[in-house]
């Protein structure tokens, strides 16, 4: 019996050190969960706390103080799951900014839902994310259904249709490889002539790659994680499959780490994505020494989002009179980001917003940009292939 | 007291039932938010794995490492039972019970020829090997994940919240556990534990050391499968192979350890304190891993038979003083 008592007590106990803080009227709650594992995760996370410091330096938010909260998900469903529980319920928050993996945000949407917080994506790209019907979630990234329509016309178009896929397993490579073979499956009438998902973590692709060539392909899509991407696209070269094949990479083309990593077999690569650090506009050129200066590295679309997240985002709070009713305020911040119209920021194409929960009025951004790599190496370049805004319903 | 105490022993499924009623207030009582339900509900699920635990590798001393696969095979088994046949909780969680039973029969088999870190690679390769197994299926939607499996309902009362699904949660938690006592307390527990010290003295003493090794295997597959279903059908019902990786099972271990190897609270006392302390460390992500380590190291360091065996030797001592009057020397 003691022993019982005991369990209860510490039960009881620990339950009380988990004891929740209280709304304050004045402050404003962020609440932020993302994959902060890699070197870049925590760059994006360090991106919100200056941008957040820097608002309550400056007053920016009508001099209401910003409360920032950061967690990791780790890019697992279930701790994004606790981390949106904890921050609509516990921490009480305004606005949810997450996640960055599709996996975690899709069982993310049905707690702030329920909650009622409205939540803002900077990365996520899967198209069921917006198509739960939520009318608290926005997304500023190109959802898949807009990047397999692109990609596929741009493909088909410009490279060819006898096409040979190798992907890995994780959500969004085998997300592209899947959506691009179906669209061309259906609007052009061709199968793939080859396609593999290869093993978690595996990095010797030659095999895969031999059996690729044999089929004569006229284009070659590697699509998976950072790494395995890189030596796709070398070892492609490695077993002898000729560069007049064109390599297609999903939208993690967009990470410096492609072209530095695989050096010359980057060139010809193309990819869709939201942004290009080689954009000429002033204010992409501030962003990306901006960037390069004060985190040492040349931004990739995730951080272009992320910075267009924030923005939005700002010009959203700035309308709002919060009143001190967390339920109320709540609602006046959803309603002020679905407000947003023609925001022009760093993305490839403006982004709208509207009042209706479903995927055509919170699918953002509509214009992937087709980027393809001229040179590879430390001092890579890019061009940009073509640019395409989409009616709002497109690929649904 | 004392008559109270005689009741609880001779009837100890009293003590549960009364666990299950204070257990119920805790809610309405204790909780300020919604969000202490739903870590409320993860410390049940992890109970129940770590008590399940405890038996095969507290008690049968047989080191496991590939409980998290057999947790996985739980929920999806309640995943893909909903996603192919449309079917509730109430028939899942029995089906992933049996289910997951059958695969702790396959994870015990290498027990009769391997022991020790060679057992341990053996069950590894077994728990990743499932999990690969589903990341790679299209059948259990790979790396997509099974998503809106439903919350369960009775007689027309939904548990669809954190705060209702506590109830559920807790209710399977107070069974696992009563039954994991049971067990333990039983023929069947004492053959494990003989098995642990020496499994040749037993195998001498007239145990069927293959029988009782696998049987243990399969109990505690059972909790993990039950575990498994709980997890499964949680708000908002979404299942990923990302969740039943090496790291969680080295989670789920840790809280073993650290209640206490063999310790009959060991798994519980070590669910409720590793669940927390995550969670406690959310905030700092930076450090998370290290904080957590640390604990890991210095309760190894300072309390070498876990939180269960520092409160046991608090309780003796306390005792020994009671009863003859003395302070330590």
């Amino acid at each position: 019996m003691n022993k019982l008592r005991n369990v209860f007590s510490v039960i009881v106990f620990t339950f009380g050190l988990v004891a929740t803080s209280i709304a304050q009227a004045e402050t404003i709650k962020i609440g932020v969960s993302f994959r902060m594992l890699s070197d870049v995760g925590y760059k994006h996370g360090e991106l919100i706390t200056d941008t957040v410091a820097k608002w309550n330096k400056e007053g920016t938010i009508n001099g209401q103080k910003i409360d920032l909260t950061l967690y990791n998900d780790e890019c697992k469903s279930e701790k994004g799951v606790a981390n949106a529980t904890k921050l609509a319920y516990q921490d009480k928050v305004h606005v949810i900014i997450g996640s960055s993996c599709s996996s975690v945000t899709l069982p993310m949407v049905p707690v702030s839902a329920k909650a009622k917080v409205p939540q803002i994506i900077p990365h996520s790209t899967s198209a069921d994310i917006t198509k739960q019907g939520s009318e608290y979630i926005f997304r500023v990234p190109v959802s898949s259904r807009f990047y397999k329509i692109v990609q596929g016309k741009f493909t088909a178009e410009n490279q060819g249709t006898k096409i040979a896929y190798i992907y890995g397993p994780d959500a969004a490579g085998k997300d592209f490889a899947l959506s691009l073979a179906d669209y061309m499956r259906e609007n052009y009438n061709v199968e793939p002539t080859y396609m593999v998902q290869s093993g978690e973590k595996e990095t010797d692709f030659r095999s895969y790659l031999t059996k690729a060539k044999a089929t004569n392909p006229e284009v070659l899509v590697i699509s998976a994680l950072l790494d395995e991407t890189v030596r796709g696209l070398v070892q492609s070269y490695e077993v002898g499959i000729p560069k007049s094949v064109h390599r297609v990479t999903a939208s993690i083309g967009s990470k410096i780490e492609i072209p530095m990593n695989a050096g010359s077999a980057a060139e010809g690569v193309t990819y869709a994505a939201a942004f290009d650090a080689s954009d000429k506009r002033p204010e992409a050129k501030a962003f990306v020494k901006m960037i390069k200066d004060k985190y040492g590295v040349v931004p990739d679309h995730d951080f272009s989002q992320m910075m267009d997240l924030l923005d939005i985002l700002e010009i959203a709070l700035k309308k709002v009179k919060f009143t001190g009713d967390l339920a109320a305020d709540r609602d006046k911040v959803r309603d002020a980001i679905a407000a947003t119209t023609d925001f022009r920021g760093l993305a490839s194409g403006p982004i709208n917003f509207c009042k209706s929960g479903t995927p055509e009025c919170r699918d953002g951004n509509r214009t992937p940009v087709m980027i393809e790599y001229t040179k590879g190496g430390k001092n890579f370049k890019t061009k940009v292939a073509g640019t395409v805004t989409f009616n709002a319903s497109a690929g649904l | 007291m004392e008559k109270f105490k005689s009741i609880i022993r001779d009837y100890p499924f009293i003590a549960f039932i009364i666990a299950f009623v204070i257990l119920a207030f805790v809610p309405s009582v204790v909780f300020t938010d919604v969000y202490q339900s739903h870590l409320a509900t993860l410390i049940f699920v992890n109970i129940v794995v770590a008590a399940g635990l405890n038996i095969v590798k507290g008690y049968c001393g047989q080191v496991t490492v590939g409980h998290v696969g057999l947790f996985a095979v739980g929920s999806y088994t309640a995943g893909t039972l909903f996603l192919y046949l449309g079917l509730g909780f109430w028939v899942t969680l029995p089906i992933a019970i049996i289910v997951t039973a059958f695969f702790g029969v396959a994870m015990g088999i290498p027990s009769f020829r391997l022991e020790g870190p060679y057992l341990a690679l053996a069950t590894l390769g077994g728990g990743e090997a499932i999990r690969l197994f589903i990341e790679n299926g299209n059948f259990f939607r790979s790396t997509f994940g099974i998503s809106d499996i439903p919350t369960p309902s009775l007689m027309g009362f939904n548990f669809d919240s954190p705060d209702r699904y506590y109830f559920i949660s807790m209710t399977v938690m107070i069974i696992a556990v009563y039954f994991s006592f049971s067990i333990l307390r039983s023929g069947v527990g004492r053959a494990f534990m003989s098995i642990r010290e020496d499994p040749i003295c037993a195998a001498a003493a007239g145990i069927n050391v293959k029988k009782y090794k696998i049987l243990a295997f399969i109990l505690s597959a059972m909790f993990a499968g039950a575990a498994g279903a709980v997890y499964a059908h949680m708000p908002p019902g979404y299942i990923h192979p990302n969740n039943y990786t090496v790291i969680e099972m080295v989670t789920f271990l840790a809280m073993v350890v650290l209640g206490g190897l063999g310790h009959i609270w060991g798994g519980i006392i070590g669910a409720i304190v590793i669940t927390i302390v995550y969670d406690l460390t959310r905030p700092l992500y930076k450090y998370q891993l290290l904080i957590f380590g640390l604990t890991i190291v210095l309760t190894i360091l300072f309390m070498p038979k876990g939180l269960g065996g520092f409160i046991d030797r608090y309780f003796l001592e306390k005792r020994f003083k009671k009863k003859t009057g003395t302070e330590k020397t």
